[in-house]
């Protein structure tokens, strides 16, 4: 019985995305890593972070549906007759938003994808409005982990790598500005964190103006080759 | 018969999405009017306050890509001209919506290390808009010489051998200076 119902849901998820893909060029596949990027790790949010996400939801479902149904039944006891016409429009109420936010946390997992290569980390998330951004690592000032004590039970965490520049500040102290990366629900952050460190610390400029601090170097080396040294000798001796 | 047709569907979409050089981009695809007119007639009764504006910015929205940098101008009676170089580049960021990905246009952000919360420009009306983030790639920060092997070593060699030349010419009246100079010491004696 519960096998029939989740491969039903399964055959409908799948319908769903064959409509987003075909209809509303929804893209399915990861994004693609710029050309010449190197060494490419393409990731997508824990799995854990769909269970996080699923606890926050049925959470938040039994405070709003207990309260739309508690009214009804009140409205129910009060006037029967009223009670029964409005049953429906209440059940309706109570019940498809849930069908709609349940579906939308699976499409948010699938449609959420970051994709770091030697230079930068591209993120792509949204299904209605896609939003991909490309963050340089030549920038990058710091990097945070954070970690609710929710997440933790969950072993996930929200890694935020954040560029030169300021920007508002939005209400969980994130930044709302594009001068940031988000990396959302990752499982092993720590190693993560390790990696975008890394990257942005094999860039020798300090993150604002300094570029030429290594464009300048192999210009001049490879200006003083062997044969020009020998014409320096030559010289020397001369004189 | 459905084999048959699938190639020939895809060869029209190859030919529709040719990589377009986005140097020789100057003003924005008509389509990015339709675009404005379908997302103010959603606004409703707004519609004509919506839509002048949007009209004057499409009418006189102009791009010029060079080689250092982007200029972006557009405005009638209030102009507004970003210039931004490639090098200062630190975000890109393509945002498509759903009417967007219809018509095949994003609107492909730029962000520099500048205090301002929102993007400093905004490329709207681009078809083709992956090949301008690419080109745009290639060229903002930490883009590495190794990254355009077309431009390093021909700018390595040439100053290299304008080096080489110099030293030799130096070396050559140095050595014409001494020979001038044993001569004028023999004479003396």
């Amino acid at each position: 019985m519960t096998q029939g119902t989740q491969q039903a849901t399964a055959w409908i998820y799948k319908g769903l995305w064959k409509i987003l893909v075909d209809l509303f060029n929804v893209p399915r596949e990861a994004p693609t890593a710029p050309p010449g990027a190197g060494q490419v790790h393409a990731l997508k949010p824990d799995l854990a972070f769909l269970r996080y996400l699923k606890f926050k939801f049925w959470l938040a479902l039994a405070v709003i549906d207990v309260l739309i149904i508690g009214l009804w039944l009140a409205v129910l006891i009060a006037d029967p007759m009223i009670g029964l016409a409005i049953a429906p429009l209440a059940w309706g109420i109570a019940i498809i938003p849930d069908i709609l936010a349940y579906v939308a946390l699976h499409l948010r997992w699938d449609t959420t994808w970051y994709i770091i290569t030697d230079r930068s980390v591209r993120i792509r998330r949204g299904v209605w409005l896609i939003r991909e951004s490309t963050v340089t690592f030549e920038n990058v000032q710091n990097v945070e982990v954070r970690q609710g004590p929710l997440q933790r039970h969950y072993g996930i965490a929200n890694v935020h790598v954040q560029t030169a520049g300021g920007g508002s500040v939005g209400p969980q102290g994130t930044p709302t500005s594009g001068h940031h990366g988000l990396l959302e629900g990752v499982g092993n952050a720590q190693a993560l964190r390790e990696l975008v460190l890394a990257r942005a610390q094999r860039s020798r400029s300090a993150g604002l103006g300094d570029e030429r601090l290594h464009v300048a170097p192999p210009v001049g080396a490879a200006a003083l080759g062997p044969a020009h040294l020998a014409v320096l000798r030559q010289i020397r001796d001369l004189l | 018969m459905l084999q048959r047709s699938e190639p020939g569907a895809e060869e029209v979409n190859m030919s529709e999405h040719t990589p377009r050089d986005p140097r020789t981009i100057e003003r924005p695809d008509p389509v990015l009017m339709k675009y404005y007119l379908i997302g103010s007639l959603l606004t409703g009764p707004a519609f004509p306050f919506v839509i002048i504006p949007l009209y004057f910015r499409y009418k006189t929205l102009r791009y010029r890509f060079d080689d250092e940098g982007v200029w972006m101008a557009w405005g009638l009676i209030f102009r507004r001209e970003i210039n931004l170089s490639y090098r200062r580049i630190q975000d890109i960021h393509v945002t498509r919506g759903i009417l967007q990905r219809w018509m095949g246009i994003a609107t492909v952000s730029i962000q520099t290390a500048a205090g301002s919360a929102t993007p400093e420009m905004s490329i709207e009306g681009i078809l083709d808009p992956d090949t301008l983030r690419d080109f745009l790639y290639a060229r903002m920060r930490g883009a590495r010489l190794d990254d355009a092997p077309s431009a390093a070593p021909e700018g390595d060699t040439p100053s290299g051998d304008e080096t080489l030349q110099l030293l030799e010419q130096i070396r050559d009246r140095v050595a014409g200076l001494a020979d001038r100079v044993r001569a004028l010491e023999e004479a003396r004696r």
